[in-house]
């Protein structure tokens, strides 16, 4: 395979073959539906996609340090619910957000406290918080939803500025921030490092416990930043919302190229990977296939994803 | 390969319109592995095919997750078919997108369960019509069989819905008002088993271990029911010991009634709510008038 430069990084070829498979799907729905290629409709799986991918942010930073976070859509729905009692007692839309996200940060925090000092595989802690946290928002409302909220606050959801959907807009600020963090800071390299080679990266001096309990709190922050825009969107904060949420975020960075085993793996390439989620669910609607079938597709691009990975990696090791 | 496989699955299973020119329905409800609603989908298909209309049906993976249904009303709405039937996942939920389906000029046409009226006119959104049974009612002719098998008293169990479901709720509310009328009938604890069959069984067998002399159950839908009668007979109970009433007549459920493991079972017409669906949508489509609430009766089902 002369195709592949030697100067281009093996991520970088990676993140490029995710990106044309989207390209791919798009065109493949383009053909098969008129229906896929409008503006009104891409807008559209933008806005569906938005909620899974920001919240797809922290699963990329917890699976490059070579965890996983299993307690997303269970925080998602404990800070929901959290934020929209704050809400409705009547206090002023930042302070419920703001509850809200430091409910989601807290719940994070706590994964990160047990798999660093509790010394628990970050499966088990947040196996655990997922139970904890979705007992704790059924509890707290009773198992019924909190519904109807102010319009600045679903503004969050169904508004526009300057012709792009707002949470469209929060979406690429999470991204873009995130993806400055990763690439040129410090955490962002200790992030991989903790993930490449704990030990060695431990003897470099790096404060490994400090570091992961950060990790672990944003994907909890991401997650409530996730509740408040599907509260937003749903006028509604059930204490159900989020479940198998942890699914499609995982799906989202494993298509996205990130590497289960830590080290690897960019929020670019996870965008992309919620993308070809959003744009599949949306184009097999359009389509009218079956929902039961809409699933085997789903997960066939999952491991056909996973497939083209390991394949790459012979190609570039021989 | 990947694509092949994908482009096969795609064309295999893609929606192929039965009547090209004429109007497309969709209709989404809650779930697919439900027999409710695949008795809903066979009314809505066999009256489709005899009015000449295409149609779509949709539902998410899981019937709690209301996020994923918004999701497919919104791609239907992009997709343009021409009126949308919605059996909603939750009742407060759909009304955003009920807006965006107003706005795109579809009408949009609910069934089985209620939206909440005052969100929905505080959102400025409308629906064409409701048409479904009467749960509140059901759950009050429940009652009052339960009350009259055990002679106007004992001591009664309730397996609910999901908290907050319009039709739970209802459903509920209009046993607790039945039973309420016999005084000697008491609740002695309500619980939810979340619709679902596996919890129904869970549930009730802890209920069993802390009222050993417990003489009836409610369960607001069949198969929490025949969840029940497995926790009856694991429990070594004789078959009939405990008063077993269900709600929706779902096949299965009628079969334990006729065999005696159920005492009755709450008939509502899936098929009849998808047949009646259509035609009202075919009618709209028309520029007929079409009542804003249809009634379908709801019935009680016995041994006899």
């Amino acid at each position: 395979m002369k195709l592949l430069p030697e100067n281009i990084s093996f991520d970088q070829i990676r993140q490029f073959g995710t990106f044309i498979g989207l390209i791919l799907l798009c065109a493949l729905f383009t053909l098969l539906s008129p229906y896929f290629l409008t503006a009104s409709n891409l807008m559209n799986v933008a806005q569906q996609s938005a909620i899974i991918a920001v919240i797809s942010v922290g699963m990329t930073f917890v699976i490059i340090t070579a965890g996983i976070d299993l307690s997303v859509g269970s925080v998602l729905a404990f800070s929901g619910v959290v934020m929209a009692s704050v809400l409705h007692a009547g206090l002023p839309l930042p302070v419920g957000i703001l509850t809200g996200l430091a409910v989601g940060f807290a719940c994070g925090l706590i994964n990160g406290l047990l798999v660093t000092y509790g010394n628990i595989p970050p499966f088990i802690a947040t196996l655990g918080m997922m139970s904890i946290a979705r007992g704790a928002a059924l509890w707290y409302t009773d198992g019924r939803p909190i519904s109807g909220f102010e319009d600045s606050f679903r503004f969050l959801a169904h508004g526009d500025i300057f012709y792009i959907p707002v949470p469209v807009l929060i979406m690429i600020v999470v991204y873009a921030l995130a993806h400055f963090v990763l690439r040129r800071t410090k955490m962002g390299r200790y992030t991989y490092a903790i993930g490449g080679n704990e030990k060695a990266a431990r003897l470099s001096g790096v404060n490994i416990k400090f570091y992961l309990n950060i990790i672990y709190g944003t994907a909890g922050l991401l997650s409530a930043l996730g509740a408040v825009m599907l509260t937003a969107r749903l006028n509604s904060a059930q204490p159900v919302a989020g479940m198998m949420y942890e699914l499609d975020a995982i799906a989202a960075t494993v298509i996205g190229g990130t590497s289960l085993f830590g080290g690897k793996g960019s929020v670019i390439g996870t965008l992309i990977g919620a993308l070809i989620i959003g744009v599949l669910r949306n184009g097999l609607n359009l389509l009218g296939v079956s929902s039961f079938i809409q699933q085997i597709v789903i997960g066939a691009v999952i491991i056909g994803a996973i497939l083209l990975d390991t394949k790459l990696k012979q190609i570039k090791n021989s | 390969m990947l694509l092949t496989l994908l482009l096969s699955f795609a064309v295999q299973g893609c929606y192929k319109e039965e009547f090209p020119g004429n109007p497309t329905v969709a209709l989404v409800v809650k779930t697919l592995n439900n027999p409710f609603f695949n008795d809903m989908q066979d009314g809505a298909e066999e009256m489709a095919r005899k009015l000449e209309l295409n149609l779509i049906v949709q539902a998410a993976e899981r019937e709690i997750d209301v996020e994923q249904q918004v999701q497919i009303v919104e791609n239907l709405i992009q997709r343009r078919v021409d009126a949308i039937l919605l059996a909603p996942s939750g009742s407060r939920e759909v009304i955003p997108v009920i807006s965006k389906a107003n706005q795109a000029g579809i009408p949009v046409i609910i069934l089985d369960t209620r939206v909440d009226e005052e969100l929905l006119r505080r959102d400025q959104a409308e629906v064409a019509a409701f048409i479904g049974s009467d749960n509140y009612e059901g759950g009050v002719i429940a009652a009052t069989y339960v009350g009259e098998v055990l002679n106007g008293s004992g001591k009664v169990a309730i397996l609910e819905g999901i908290p907050g479901h319009e039709t739970a709720d209802s459903r509920q509310r209009g046993f607790l008002d039945g039973i309420s009328k016999f005084e000697g009938v008491t609740v002695v604890t309500s619980q939810t088993a979340n619709w679902e069959r596996s919890l129904g069984y869970n549930v009730f067998e802890n209920i069993l271990q802390s009222y050993p002399d417990l003489d009836a159950v409610f369960a607001a839908s069949d198969l929490m029911a025949l969840g029940a009668v497995e926790a009856i007979a694991s429990s070594g109970r004789q078959q009939g010991e405990i008063v077993v009433v269900g709600f929706d007549a779902h096949q299965e459920a009628v079969e334990a009634v006729r065999n005696g493991s159920m005492h009755a079972t709450i008939a509502q017409n899936p098929r009849e709510i998808g047949q009646a669906g259509v035609e009202a949508a075919s009618k709209l489509l028309n520029g007929e008038e079409v009542s804003e609430e249809i009634t379908i009766d709801i019935g009680l089902v016995t041994q006899e």
